[in-house]
């Protein structure tokens, strides 16, 4: 490895460590300004009829009388070292809090990502070979449709009918296989939307090229079509939308768990915003920039590996937006 | 042989049917009758799961046994010394019998022999002062709390005997013997109590007496309870004392309200915690059994701020008392299962009376007093005075779902005899920091608060002893002092029951007090199948004497 690259590579991890100490700081400081805590919450609610002492005696003993930058070097000395602390709301331990959601959510993010990927092929698939009189119109009009539908309206609607109505699933065990399923399919309509939407464009790209022209006086049949030579090409820009749909699957796994009664890291964090418990969110929202960060890292430390042709420079040159079989061929970029 | 079977369970079930209607009516016709005695045998087994809207924070006992939503599993994981019903009576539970000194400062407690905690540790004196002493001063060091609403006169308590617990109070607490049977007051094991707080909080590793224990939970999601087979120490005063009939009770989280009434009409689950009261009427209708049970403690209403003008003015604050329509209240936000305020007090608390005059609607008096107080009605039909136009802002209270609906429509009769109303809704954390008791800008503020003993009522309204001085009347009110002194240090419920009419009737007729409706904060909407369900003076529902039919 050259040195070049050593001190690239070094550079960009020096950076990443700085972003994720930022977000750390920043929640912080956003979450502290708010009024409000947990502790301070329970102390208020008149059904506890403390006194005043006993309440200003109480929010001593938890240090949250204490300036916000001596709350703050207190937090973050914890948890450069590891130690996530206490959540403020539960008293247990953040990261087992964490611990027993993240699967359920895991499960849900992943089925409800497969979810929308299918359902993008299935659409973006029949835009192509529909003949325009058979529904090709209608369909390239759902991509809009899933997106302004909430996704809180379409699990409303399957519990209703598939729950209560047909009996599928016990709205009472939302983890079992259907019940997940059908929360799986509220949470991968919205997501399928702008996926299918960059599929159906760049089939839209490909299939005028030439040799999609070729392919079909070679009298290829539609399928064999669509997956050998347009599917490709064509998904390269697909997987920059699926990781940018990251987030969205996050956000929308808090609403769906929501609706559908799962616990997983979206209740989570939904109880933890609205009870201000800092340190549960600063754990979340630091496990999310540790994510974000190191798959940015691994891409950014990989690419130069891969193409040398990617100059060790600044953000504008270092990554391909995409790569049609090695070459760098801008055609192929996104077209929507 | 299994036709047979077939047939006996079949007649089983019919007879199982008529008996739970027969008890069911039996139970409307002659309230108060416990409906163990009303089924010969009740069936045995059974998993029931109760829809509920959320399951609070911390389970660190002390922390939690007061939120109203962990106070349901406590009361099946707990006991309680004594217990205390849905009429305020107060019979033995835990504690067989106890005596007091004629002051009040001194109580014997004699506890009932052979009860263990499901760790296995025995229940006996040294238990019950561990716990009286960690209920007094929590361990606030660790994030431990005292309960807030244990009595603050509390000195020490001594084990005399394994069976035999002395209590001692810097001053008279006729409160105590009812704080017992109530909320917070759960017993739990001294293994637990001396555990650090993140261990507490761990529900699995709290053991207490009572007839479930838990067998699983997931933090915001569910907990299951077991019942305890060795069970035997229940309240006489429910009828049963040995083990429970179900076999499992799970408490499910469902946040939507729809979904949990649509659960259990779907025959799903069981039971749906706080139905919105819209719905009573048509789930009542499909024949699910619908249960309004009221606390003991204040009734809805605003405890005025006097400092405030106009509100410092008597004529205004009895014009308001008087231009309300209470019972439209109920006719129109609520359904025939709420009840009348009857004073500033709940009508099932042991001491309350019946000042329905004084709250009786008037807009002709609320009128008459205005013009009297100089309030004039203008072209607008607002009334002012000096210029200033006669306004009452009400802050709506989130801890009450109806409430924004209520003030919508005072806001509507007040209007008539001429208040400019103004409604502000704020969420949980916005209202805990702007609104309180007196605030600048808070002319009344709205009271929903249950407690033990009617005695700790005058102390609370003003500012004596830690008092949350209500009314903001510091020491200025000298007939209200008076009454606070003579009931804080009335020796017997006898003597204090004058004393307490007396203290009803003044802060009504001097419209310190603005009562709305009688609160009911707990609403159950329960599957026909479920039957036997007994609701404690907090309004909790105990399925300790519950029975599911097939």
């Amino acid at each position: 490895m050259s040195k070049a690259y050593l001190n690239y590579a070094a550079k960009r991890l020096v950076q990443a460590i700085v972003v994720i100490l930022l977000a750390y700081v920043f929640t912080f400081v956003v979450v502290s300004i708010l009024p409000g805590d947990p502790i301070t919450n329970v102390l208020n609610n008149p059904q506890n009829g403390f006194t005043q002492e006993e309440i200003k005696e109480i929010i001593a003993a938890q240090g949250l009388d204490k300036p916000i930058p001596v709350q703050l070097w207190t937090a973050f000395s914890g948890f450069v070292t590891g130690d996530l602390g206490l959540s403020m709301r539960t008293n247990r331990p953040v990261t087992t809090l964490i611990a027993e959601v993240l699967p359920s959510t895991l499960v849900l993010a992943s089925a409800g990502l497969a979810v929308a990927l299918l359902l993008a092929a299935v659409i973006a698939y029949g835009t192509q070979f529909l003949s325009k009189g058979y529904g090709q119109g209608l369909l390239r009009g759902f991509p809009s449709l899933f997106l302004s539908v909430p996704n809180f309206v379409i699990g409303l609607v399957l519990i209703h009918l598939f729950g209560f109505q047909l009996g599928v699933f016990r709205v009472i065990e939302p983890d079992s296989f259907w019940a997940t399923l059908f929360a799986a399919i509220a949470l991968g309509i919205p997501i399928s939307a702008q996926i299918a939407e960059v599929l159906i464009a760049n089939l839209d790209h490909e299939s005028r090229q030439e040799y999609a022209a070729v392919a079909r006086g070679r009298g290829l049949g539609q399928l064999h079509l669509f997956v050998k030579h347009l599917l490709k090409p064509s998904s390269l820009p697909v997987v920059t939308v699926v990781a940018l749909t990251i987030g969205e699957l996050l956000g929308g796994s808090l609403i769906t768990e929501t609706v559908f009664g799962r616990t997983g890291l979206g209740s989570l964090v939904q109880r933890s915003v609205s009870t201000q418990d800092l340190p549960v969110l600063q754990a979340v929202v630091s496990l999310a920039a540790v994510v974000f960060v190191v798959i940015n890292l691994l891409a950014d430390l990989t690419y130069p590996l891969l193409d040398p042709r990617v100059k060790l420079l600044g953000a504008a040159e270092r990554r391909p937006t995409t790569a049609d079989e090695g070459s760098v061929d801008i055609s192929n970029v996104v077209t929507s | 042989m299994a036709e047979r079977s077939t047939l006996l369970s079949l007649s089983r079930r019919r007879l199982l049917i008529t008996t739970s209607a027969a008890a069911a009516a039996v139970l409307l016709a002659t309230k108060g009758l416990t409906p163990a005695e009303a089924a010969d045998s009740p069936r045995e087994g059974g998993d029931i799961t109760f829809l509920i809207d959320s399951l609070g924070d911390t389970w660190i006992p002390n922390n939690s046994a007061i939120s109203s939503f962990q106070g349901h599993i406590w009361g099946h994981v707990t006991d309680k010394l004594l217990y205390v019903d849905a009429e305020g009576k107060v019979s033995p539970w835990l504690a067989e019998r106890w005596e007091q000194n004629n002051e009040a400062t001194e109580f014997t407690l004699h506890l009932k022999n052979g009860v263990t905690f499901s760790d296995g540790s025995p229940l006996d004196a040294a238990a019950v002062v561990a716990n009286l002493d960690i209920w007094y001063a929590g361990r606030k060091s660790e994030g431990i709390n005292p309960i807030g609403l244990f009595p603050k006169t509390y000195d020490h308590a001594e084990a005399v005997d394994p069976t035999t617990v002395k209590v001692y109070f810097k001053k008279p607490t006729l409160g105590f013997i009812p704080t017992l049977g109530y909320h917070g007051s759960i017993l739990i094991s001294p293994k637990t109590i001396a555990q650090p707080a993140a261990q507490q909080a761990d529900l699995s590793k709290t053991s207490g007496s009572g007839p479930y224990v838990v067998d699983s939970w997931k933090e915001g999601d569910f907990v299951k309870l077991t019942k305890r087979k060795d069970y035997n120490w229940g309240p006489a005063a429910v009828g049963h004392t040995g083990p429970a009939y179900l076999d499992t009770i799970t408490y499910k989280l469902v946040s939507e309200p729809s979904l949990r009434v649509a659960a259990v009409q779907s025959g799903q689950a069981d039971v749906a915690y706080n139905a919105s009261p819209q719905e009573l009427e048509s789930l009542k209708a499909d024949g699910f059994t619908i249960a309004t049970p009221r606390y003991l403690g204040f009734v809805n209403g605003w405890a005025i701020n006097t400092k405030l003008a106009p509100y410092d003015d008597v004529k205004v604050r009895q014009a308001l008392q008087a231009g309300i329509n209470r019972q439209e209240i109920i006719d129109t936000v609520y359904t025939p299962d709420w009840k009348l305020a009857t004073s500033f007090i709940q009508s099932n608390v042991p001491g309350a009376t019946d000042q329905s005059a004084l709250l009786a609607y008037n807009p002709d008096k609320a009128e008459k007093l205005l013009d009297e107080a100089g309030w004039i009605k203008g072209a607008d039909g607002i009334r002012a005075k000096d210029g200033k136009q006669l306004s009452l802002t009400l802050n709506s209270n989130p801890y009450l779902a109806t409430s924004k609906s209520i003030d919508e429509l005072i806001a509507q009769q007040l209007g008539k005899i001429g208040w400019k109303v103004e409604i502000r809704a704020y969420d949980v954390v916005t209202y805990g920091q702007k609104v309180k008791y007196g605030g600048a800008a808070v002319p009344a503020y709205e009271v929903t608060r249950s407690f033990i003993d009617a005695g700790t009522v005058a102390s609370i309204l003003t500012n004596a002893n830690n008092g949350e001085n209500w009314f903001a009347l510091d020491e200025s009110d000298k007939t209200l002092n008076d009454l606070r002194d003579k009931i804080a240090s009335a020796g017997s419920i006898e003597s204090r029951k004058p004393l307490l009419d007396d203290l009803q009737k003044y802060v009504l007729d001097q419209g310190y007090f603005i009562p709305r409706t009688q609160i009911v904060q707990r609403i159950y909407a329960q599957s026909p199948k479920l039957t036997g369900v007994v609701y404690n003076g907090v309004a909790y529902a105990s399925y300790y004497t519950a029975t599911k039919s097939e």
